[in-house]
């Protein structure tokens, strides 16, 4: 598809026709002082694409809310009564994500659809339309690079926006974004002559990381029981403030809320570094100690992921770094397993 | 498919006391469509509800070659359990499965059978013995070590009884030392060292071991000390779960997931997974 131009002023009138046929606009807005992807319904509310690196929160909980509830349930004279919550998707148009955060999607539903489907994804899903922006900056967490992503790529986004002095130049990269396009003619319009993309930010690799000798080595089980695993990670507090912001990671819990007699079944996040999280009813914990926790994260994001999964584990988007409490950098693993 | 995470619902049709601590459910799909039509391989788990409180995963302890029900067998530790504790006859909670590999029993024919069990993991071995006493004439000799801690541990002790009466079935019970008591008639001694002891021929015998991880990897020990090739040895893990279906990221032992690939190992593939138990 040819490139197409969405001036900045017209995000008013997309966001208009979007939310008047039913749809949502999400796009980075300020919520308790921080840039979070958020429902907007005007043009005021969206952060200048350049005000802010990446925001706070991953826009996977459009797909895989923080919370849900899978059905109702309430004890009768007969038994149980279970009153399923039917999940219907409204178009999400997502303006505004990073490159990064884009190439995640894919993974959440590799997870989410080996073998058994979970259409409460899958529908949420279906219904994302992603407009990426490139990064014209970038800080010191960003590493997109470093794991085959980059402030141009386009994996995941449906269009593909690179910021102009006005406005935006548009690349449809899938056929929903082409339809999506089409579909707003009025908003998106031809390139007018001399309209200058402005030069993407440079994100240097980490050096000393290496993919594929970062694999073959998380491969080998024998170097599992590494004691560089506890030496890297001692000073892991445990918090899973990166499992909650990253984009990718999965993990969830089923629980209920309510009482025997009524209440809901609710699928919430979970994280992977908790201790009770594979905590056994006999007490016995294969993941007793943190750096078995903070392992099996890291092997999920580069091991687990790309070879059972056929997809990318992490994207490189910086959060766990800049949410982390104790400063531990996943790059100094990466790094340091690369050997 | 309608969403995965909701249960059938189940009456419980029968409650067995095992132990103090311990209750065997008879449960009956309330679909009688489901009913009829539901189909399970032995080996496969459930996962079960207690509404208000939520889900807890244990193996079906039945056999598939008795239809129209399902057993399970729980010990009361957790919220859920408890839970399920309080509840009796006629009662309703959910049922979410069948999930999981299985024993490949039907490659078992003209082989002899030893299983080895400790305490509550007595269950997910019941369905196999079930499985192979209801077609006794397909199987050689059968043989059945189970131990628990003490005598008032031992979980099916009806069916214990029966094994042991069955002249086609040597059953060797024991308890930890300590556990006995005055009239205790079975050996006392943990599970690993009674099963080497009793020197059960490897010779064309599949072993079928479940425990709490240290008894299987004691056992697995004994059991090469007996002869028994790796590949000959199955076992089936146990980690938690709570989706069953490969997504909440719990049960995974390094890049295996217990719930789709499993939980049924041969010792061979045990013996390569990361050790991550």
């Amino acid at each position: 598809m040819t490139e197409k131009y969405i001036a900045k002023d017209a995000l008013g009138a997309l966001i208009t026709v979007v939310t008047s046929n039913g749809g949502r606009f999400v796009a980075p807005t300020l919520d308790a002082r921080q840039v979070v992807y958020k429902e907007v319904t005007a043009a005021e509310a969206v952060v200048d694409v350049n005000d802010y690196i990446l925001p706070r929160n991953s826009y996977k909980e459009i797909a895989f809310p923080q919370t849900e509830v899978l059905y109702k349930y309430e004890l009768t004279r007969s038994g149980v009564d279970i009153d399923p919550v039917e999940v219907v998707a409204r178009q999400t148009v997502v303006f505004g994500a990073r490159p990064c955060e884009a190439a995640s999607l894919a993974s959440l539903n590799a997870v989410f659809t080996w073998d058994f489907i979970d259409e409460d994804f899958t529908k949420r899903e279906e219904s994302i339309v992603v407009l990426s922006v490139g990064c014209v900056n970038a800080d010191d967490e960003c590493f997109c690079t470093t794991v085959n992503l980059s402030p141009e790529s386009t994996t995941g986004a449906d269009v593909a926006l690179y910021e102009t002095e006005n406005g935006y130049v548009a690349t449809a990269i899938t056929e929903k974004g082409t339809a999506f396009v089409e579909a707003h003619a009025g908003s998106f319009v031809d390139v007018a002559k001399g309209e200058t993309k402005k030069t993407l930010a440079t994100v240097e690799k980490v050096e000393g990381v290496d993919l594929t000798k970062l694999g073959e080595r998380l491969a080998k089980t024998k170097n599992y029981d590494s004691p560089e695993w506890a030496e890297l990670v001692r000073k892991c507090c445990g918090c899973g403030a990166c499992t909650y912001s990253c984009p990718t990671c999965h993990c969830f819990d089923i629980t209920d809320e309510g009482t025997a007699f009524e209440g809901e079944r609710r699928k919430n996040w979970d994280a992977c570094q908790f201790d009770h999280f594979t905590l056994h009813a006999s007490g016995h914990n294969p993941r007793d100690t943190q750096y078995k926790r903070y392992r099996n994260r890291f092997m999920c994001k580069f091991h687990i992921y790309p070879t059972k999964f056929n997809s990318t584990g992490c994207v490189g988007c910086g959060r766990c770094i800049r949410v982390c409490p104790v400063r531990l950098d996943i790059t100094d693993l990466m790094t340091a397993m690369s050997k | 498919m309608s969403n995965l995470y909701i249960p059938n619902l189940v009456t419980i049709e029968d409650v067995y006391e095992e132990t103090p601590d311990t209750r065997s459910f008879r449960l009956v799909f309330k679909d009688e469509e489901l009913r009829e039509k539901f189909e399970f391989k032995t080996g496969q788990f459930g996962i079960y509800s207690a509404f208000g409180l939520g889900e807890s995963t244990f193996c079906i302890a039945s056999s598939p070659t008795r239809k129209g029900y399902i057993q399970c067998t729980y010990r009361k530790t957790g919220r859920v359990t408890n839970a399920l504790g309080e509840l009796s006859i006629g009662d309703t909670m959910g049922f979410r499965g069948p999930y999981g590999n299985h024993f490949p029993i039907e490659e078992w024919k003209g082989k002899n059978i030893v299983f080895v069990a400790g305490g509550i993991a007595l269950p997910p071995v019941r369905s196999v013995i079930w499985n192979v006493l209801d077609r006794r004439e397909d199987f050689g000799d059968v043989t059945i070590v189970y131990g628990a801690k003490t005598v008032a541990d031992l979980v099916y002790k009806e069916e214990l009884k029966h094994w042991d009466e069955r002249p086609d079935v040597k059953l060797i019970q024991t308890v930890d030392p300590g556990g006995e008591t005055d009239d205790w008639e079975g050996k006392v001694g943990f599970v690993p060292t009674v099963l080497e002891e009793a020197g059960v021929p490897a010779e064309n015998t599949i072993a079928v071991v479940c425990g709490p991880p240290i008894m299987i990897k004691f056992c697995l020990n004994a059991l090469g000390e007996l002869g028994f090739s790796d590949e000959a040895v199955y076992t089936t893990l146990e980690n938690k779960m709570k989706c069953g279906v490969g997504k909440c990221g719990r049960c995974n032992v390094g890049d295996i997931y217990i719930c789709k690939e499993g939980p049924v190992y041969t010792a061979t593939e045990i013996k390569a997974m990361y050790d991550d138990f």
